[in-house]
């Protein structure tokens, strides 16, 4: 058992963390993140060039560093205790991740554009009448001699505005809840200079990051649009959403480490009856509730990125439990910070709103925690799990007496 | 970064596993089962303490002069979870785990010499004589009044919550020897030798109907005052040391996760309201919520493990461990008590292994049990674990102590 992180690893967490104190601020962000730009490209070109991180964790053969679930997870919770929009974890963790185990010449390409800065990869995969993460797939994709014609409608597809490559998952066989007979499909794109047959409605979130509604009205694509096998996107999806899903687990753990300092500050600045509203038990006992929610959150968050290179089971069962422990502590922690916070804390003047609202959207983001107790469940099954004996995965094999 | 034990671990795991697999007799291992709070049987206990004791393994966390074994932390944590898995009865706390750290830290020669080795044999088997009726989680206010007379101390008033009094044969106590402006000052911890005339032990039963608890009343008690643990009027310091061994970094993980298995498995095997209740959404989703609340604890542990490795002082950790293992098990006990249905009603503590006699109970004469013995477990267990936010600080103190000396509130 080791919980420290090694030189480089540390290194790694105080460029970015200075970094983002420096250059990172939260005005021109928001600023930003509500102009029709939608982000900072400045700050984005400066993750490639002036600290790496879109590179840290990609493949040495496309440029990286070769980095692993670690670095992820030690980058991913600076850029959340810093509240950055840029989409980090839709390209460099879930883009890439897809594009790395694709492979092919085209796939390369893009992971190098990644790694220096040029690419932003955003996934179109849930559907208006799909359960959400759950791969229930309508949008086709049938061949037509050598190319392959894509009809259908993804929704909430993020990043997307800002994105330079899509990747989409249609439906090559099976029905439409088949979890088999998927593909993906790589696409150049520019939301502001569209093709006829494709139809964009972006819009802002409510984390003032940027989304879009797509829909491919019969988009004939070259044959090497192709990426992977044909009918097996399920492979290649599952470990990059579970990698993703660690990701974001991160990213929480930096947004609520930054929200519970704030508000622990601001109880003991704050003065009501003549003392800080601190000196009071029930603030007192509410907040050391935020606090075991956020060392369960630490723990949880480890556990999902320390198990993301075992058995697919192992790995989906420790990434659920996370995404459980994390929605339910971001929720807990966000209400509560606003709480303590008082009137201030409903309005856009202080840092806790708006990394509230990002707390908010980050429960529902790769499985809500729903989603993520029921896979749980399914995987916990002792009738359909052998002993394992190690950490986080042992329950439910030991029969006693 | 990782979370996998070292091979030397893996070694020491084999080793205490098989060494369980050997030992652990079916009896034993029903002691543990069977159990209905913290307390375990305390016949099983002893037999196991003996077991252990033969092996060398009774009382590990001891300095290798004293009889222990000169484990890492890691390996105390293994034992400790291996023995929990593989359904070891639970040794009681207060003598091999709390007060010889005390006798070991600031007990005399003759102290020792006397005390430790009948510790581990069982022949001296103590209680804790702290909370009195008007100190509970104030404890530094303790009154029992110490009267200096000589050679000896003598002693009136009364303890209470002393686990396992009828059965101890000596306690540890604080007593008032002096009374100041600060409360922590004029306390002193004593040795009780509990044959001594004056003392009368009072069994109180529990909701469960189980005597686990007593109180203990000193009329005139005579303490010879070479049974000191340290300096007369300094007994909170001794107190405070072992505060940390009571709180200390024991894996509750394992036996909720044990727990929570012997659950899913009853729950296959119980009617659901569409087929097997395992498989009714509802609970399994309630199931998996314990469980995943049971992975991040054993996470927790080996954060606070490898701190503790690093020869770091766990800090305020065990307040929050504390705090996380015991709301967890009482909403496990609540999961279970669910699971038994209707059978959870039926008042049959002669299917369980209490960790006490029993108050205005007659078994029946054919001994019926109505359904299965973890059924009539459920409804005793739901009532004694309550303790657990109560006792070693309630879970409001540790929330006191963690404002304080974590947030700096």
């Amino acid at each position: 058992m080791d919980f420290t992180l090694s030189a480089e690893q540390s290194e790694l967490r105080s460029t970015v963390s200075s970094f983002l104190r420096k250059r990172y601020e939260l005005e021109p962000s928001r600023s930003a993140a509500r102009s029709s730009i939608g982000w900072q490209p400045e700050i984005w070109q400066a993750f490639a060039e002036e600290i790496g991180i879109l590179a840290a964790t990609l493949p040495e053969e496309v440029g990286g560093d070769g980095g692993g679930a670690v670095e992820t997870m030690v980058i991913a919770e600076e850029l959340g205790r810093a509240l950055v929009v840029e989409p980090f974890v839709s390209t460099v963790v879930l883009g890439a991740g897809l594009l790395r185990r694709a492979g092919g010449s085209k796939a390369r390409a893009v992971l190098e554009g990644i790694a220096s800065g040029r690419e932003r990869v955003a996934l179109a995969i849930d559907e208006p009448d799909s359960y959400p993460s759950g791969y229930e797939v309508a949008t086709s994709a049938t061949r037509a001699g050598d190319e392959w014609v894509l009809t259908g409608t993804k929704t909430m597809v993020g990043d997307a505005p800002l994105a330079t490559r899509l990747l989409v998952v249609a439906r090559t066989s099976g029905e439409r809840r088949d979890p088999a007979g998927l593909s993906l499909f790589l696409l150049d794109f520019d939301a502001s200079d569209l093709p006829a047959d494709v139809k964009v409605h972006s819009y802002r979130t409510i984390d003032d990051r940027w989304a879009a509604d797509i829909e491919f009205r019969d988009v004939r694509l070259p044959a090497e649009a192709l990426l992977g096998e044909a009918d097996h996107a399920g492979s290649l999806l599952d470990p990059a959403m579970d990698e993703a899903t660690a990701a974001v687990c991160a990213e929480a753990v930096g947004l609520m480490r930054k929200v519970f300092a704030d508000t622990v500050a601001y109880a003991k600045e704050r003065r009501q009856f003549g003392q800080p509203i601190g000196s009071f038990q029930a603030l007192q006992h509410r907040m050391v509730d935020m606090h075991i929610e956020l060392e369960r959150s630490v723990s949880a968050a480890y556990l999902a990125t320390l198990r993301l290179g075992d058995a697919p089971d192992q790995r989906a069962r420790a990434v659920s439990a996370a995404k459980v422990t994390l929605s339910r502590a971001a929720k807990f922690i966000g209400e509560n910070a606003v709480q303590l916070h008082g009137g201030m804390g409903m309005t856009q003047e202080l840092a806790v709103g708006h990394f509230f609202k990002r707390l908010t959207a980050i429960q529902a983001e790769y499985g809500d925690a729903d989603f993520h107790r029921v896979r749980y469940a399914r995987l916990s099954d002792h009738r359909s799990r052998a002993a394992t004996g190690e950490a986080g995965v042992r329950s439910g094999a030991v029969a006693v007496g | 970064m990782d979370l996998q034990y070292s091979p030397a671990d893996e070694e020491f795991r084999d080793e205490v596993r098989t060494f369980l697999e050997e030992n652990l007799t079916p009896e034993l291992r029903r002691a543990g089962r069977l159990a209905t709070s913290v307390y375990h049987d305390h016949e099983a206990s002893m037999k196991w303490q003996e077991i252990l004791r033969r092996r060398g393994w009774a009382a590990p966390g001891w300095p290798v002069e004293h009889g222990g074994c000169g484990w890492t932390a890691s390996q105390h944590y293994i034992f400790s979870r291996e023995s929990t898995i593989a359904g070891a009865p639970a040794l009681s706390p207060m003598g091999i785990k709390m007060v010889a750290h005390a006798i070991i830290k600031f007990g005399t020669e003759e102290q020792k010499e006397y005390f430790l080795p009948r510790i581990l044999t069982g022949e001296v088997f103590f209680c804790q004589g702290y909370s009195e009726p008007e100190s509970g989680s104030d404890l530094a206010s303790l009154a029992m009044q110490a009267v200096d007379d000589g050679d000896d101390l003598v002693c009136t008033g009364s303890k209470i919550w002393t686990t396992h009094a009828g059965e101890a044969n000596w306690m540890f106590a604080l007593v008032r020897t002096t009374r100041g402006p600060k409360k922590q000052q004029g306390i002193t911890f004593v040795l009780v030798d509990m044959k001594s005339p004056g003392i009368e032990v009072q069994p109180l039963v529990m909701t469960s109907g189980e005597q686990i608890q007593n109180q203990v009343f000193f009329d005139q008690v005579r303490i010879p005052k070479k049974n000191v643990i340290g300096q007369i009027d300094d007994g909170w310091t001794v107190a405070k040391y072992l505060l940390e061994f009571e709180r200390g970094g024991s894996p509750a993980s394992a036996k909720l996760q044990v727990q929570l298995d012997e659950i899913a498995q009853a729950a296959a095997n119980r009617p659901g309201p569409n087929g097997p209740l395992l498989d009714d959404p509802l609970f399994a989703v309630k199931l998996a919520d314990l469980r995943i609340r049971c992975d991040v604890l054993e996470v927790l542990e080996y954060r606070n493990l490898a701190r503790l490795s690093e020869g770091k002082n766990p800090g305020t950790a065990s307040s929050l461990l504390k705090i996380i293992n015991t709301e967890l098990s009482q909403d496990i006990t609540v999961l279970a008590l669910e699971a038994a249905g209707p059978q959870g009603l039926a008042y049959q503590p002669h299917a369980t292994m209490p960790g006490g006699p029993v108050h205005d109970h007659s078994p029946p004469q054919d001994g019926y049990v109505s359904g299965e013995a973890w059924q009539a477990v459920a409804p005793l267990h739901y009532f004694n674990d309550r303790a657990g936010t109560i006792y070693a600080g309630s879970n409001e103190i540790q929330r006191n102590i963690l404002a304080k000396a974590e947030l700096g509130l």
